[in-house]
């Protein structure tokens, strides 16, 4: 406890007072840090799902704008069969998309994991994934639970039936997705000394 | 009949009923010697008593005052040199702590007296308390945790949320308590079907919503083990 001798010095010394906004309503307090369920983080996941695939069909519409630059339409090749198939190849294949989209996600889940614990799903949800010892997991963990994840999405429904709430991936990563509903950008508070030890931990790890 | 130096005589007719009364001068007695003798020296004696007493008196009074003065005179330089003697030889303090009972002293003596009045009126307490280290009686009270205390008995964090947070806010912390709501209703769901009691929802560490709060409990890993 800060005495208030040391209080007032630290403030004669040039200290500031810092003062957090409360981030909780009272009543969601008493479950803040328990393991959430399988509603919450398949609705996080899926706003995460929709976000990427949202950033795949910009980038196709890039792509198909981004053609007419390169190669651009021949307005008297309109209707005719050449310009059919010339309009096919202005966007990438289906496939080649699929394979980018599984790559974003894998990307995005691995960078937002590792350095919150929190996707923009998981933001919005009011969800955080942490490591067996309750800090953000390390960018390695948050590869392999990206992968997992993406690559065996059905993994989660054992959340709904699991003792602690723990999907597949989390009882092989050894890692927990829980309630902490923060607003705001966690990773740019500087207040937050612990989470940045956490960060510090992890990449050094 | 003789009466006063006067004497006189009664003639009286008793056929004519009529009384003449005739006053002449009585003759005076011859003095008696002996008598006026007496009364001369009863009284001599009575002077000389009465200035033999009177006289008595004056020297009394005269050699009594003196002596009264003599001897006051010699007390007042012999006490004293008395009682100097007599106090060099006793140790008052010890002869109070041994034979007073002190306790009844003061008590009897707090009794008597209004002590909180007394200090009010002789006592400048704005003086003491001017002089007086308020700093140090500040930092012996836990201001902090009474600070806590009056945030939570108000509930400030609500307070502000509910000035500051606008519709956007609102919204999202009530799709998160649906989002909760229907994690606890499907895993009570869940648990009734395959019939097992409780789940154990406790994660390690400490959410950073409760960090903010104070409410940092040192990391625990998945274990239950303080590293």
């Amino acid at each position: 406890m800060t005495t208030f001798r040391e209080y007032r010095d630290a403030l004669a010394a040039g200290g500031s007072v810092e003062r957090d906004l409360p981030a909780l309503p009272t009543d969601a307090i008493r479950f803040q840090g328990e393991r959430a369920g399988l509603v919450s983080r398949a609705v996080a996941a899926f706003i995460d799902v929709l976000i990427i695939f949202a950033v795949v069909l910009g980038t196709i519409a890039v792509f198909w704008m981004l053609s007419f630059i390169i190669n651009p339409a021949n307005p008297a090749d309109i209707g005719s069969i050449e310009a059919a198939s010339t309009q096919q190849r202005r966007i990438p294949e289906v496939i080649t998309m699929i394979v980018y989209g599984y790559v974003l996600n894998v990307l995005y889940w691995t960078v937002f994991w590792a350095i919150s614990g929190r996707t923009i799903g998981n933001l919005i949800m009011g969800l955080r994934v942490v490591d067996r010892k309750g800090r953000s997991p390390g960018w390695i963990v948050s590869f392999l639970r990206a992968v997992f994840c993406t690559g065996f999405p059905i993994g989660l429904v054992w959340s709904a039936v699991s003792h602690k709430n723990k999907s597949v991936q989390d009882v092989v990563l050894r890692t927990s997705v829980i309630y902490d509903w923060v607003v705001g950008i966690p990773w740019l508070r500087s207040d937050l000394e612990p989470l940045a030890d956490a960060e510090t931990r992890s990449t050094t790890t | 009949m003789e009466e006063d130096g006067f004497s006189g005589s009664v003639v009286g007719n008793p056929a004519g009923h009529e009384v003449i009364l005739i006053a002449r001068p009585a003759a005076p007695s011859p003095p008696d010697a002996v008598e006026a003798l007496r009364e001369i020296l009863t009284s001599s004696i009575g002077l000389a008593t009465y200035t033999a007493t009177t006289i008595m008196s004056l020297v009394e009074q005269t050699v009594a005052s003196a002596v009264n003065a003599t001897v006051g005179a010699a007390m007042d330089r012999a006490v004293p040199l008395v009682a100097d003697a007599i106090l060099q030889r006793l140790d008052l303090t010890d002869l109070v702590l041994d034979r007073v009972d002190l306790r009844r002293v003061v008590e009897s003596t707090l009794d008597e007296i209004d002590l909180t009045s007394l200090v009010l009126q002789r006592v400048d307490i704005d003086a003491i308390v001017g002089a007086a280290d308020i700093d140090a009686v500040i930092d012996r009270v836990p201001i902090v945790a009474i600070a806590d205390y009056v945030i939570d008995e108000i509930d400030l964090p609500q307070i502000i949320r509910d000035s500051t947070s606008g519709v956007a806010g609102e919204a999202l912390d009530s799709v998160r308590r649906q989002g909760v709501g229907a994690d606890v209703m499907l895993s009570g769901f869940i648990d009734r079907i395959i019939r097992r009691r409780e789940r154990s929802l406790d994660a390690p560490g400490t959410p950073e919503s409760l960090l903010a709060r104070g409410g940092d409990e040192g990391l625990v890993d998945d274990e239950g083990v303080t590293p």
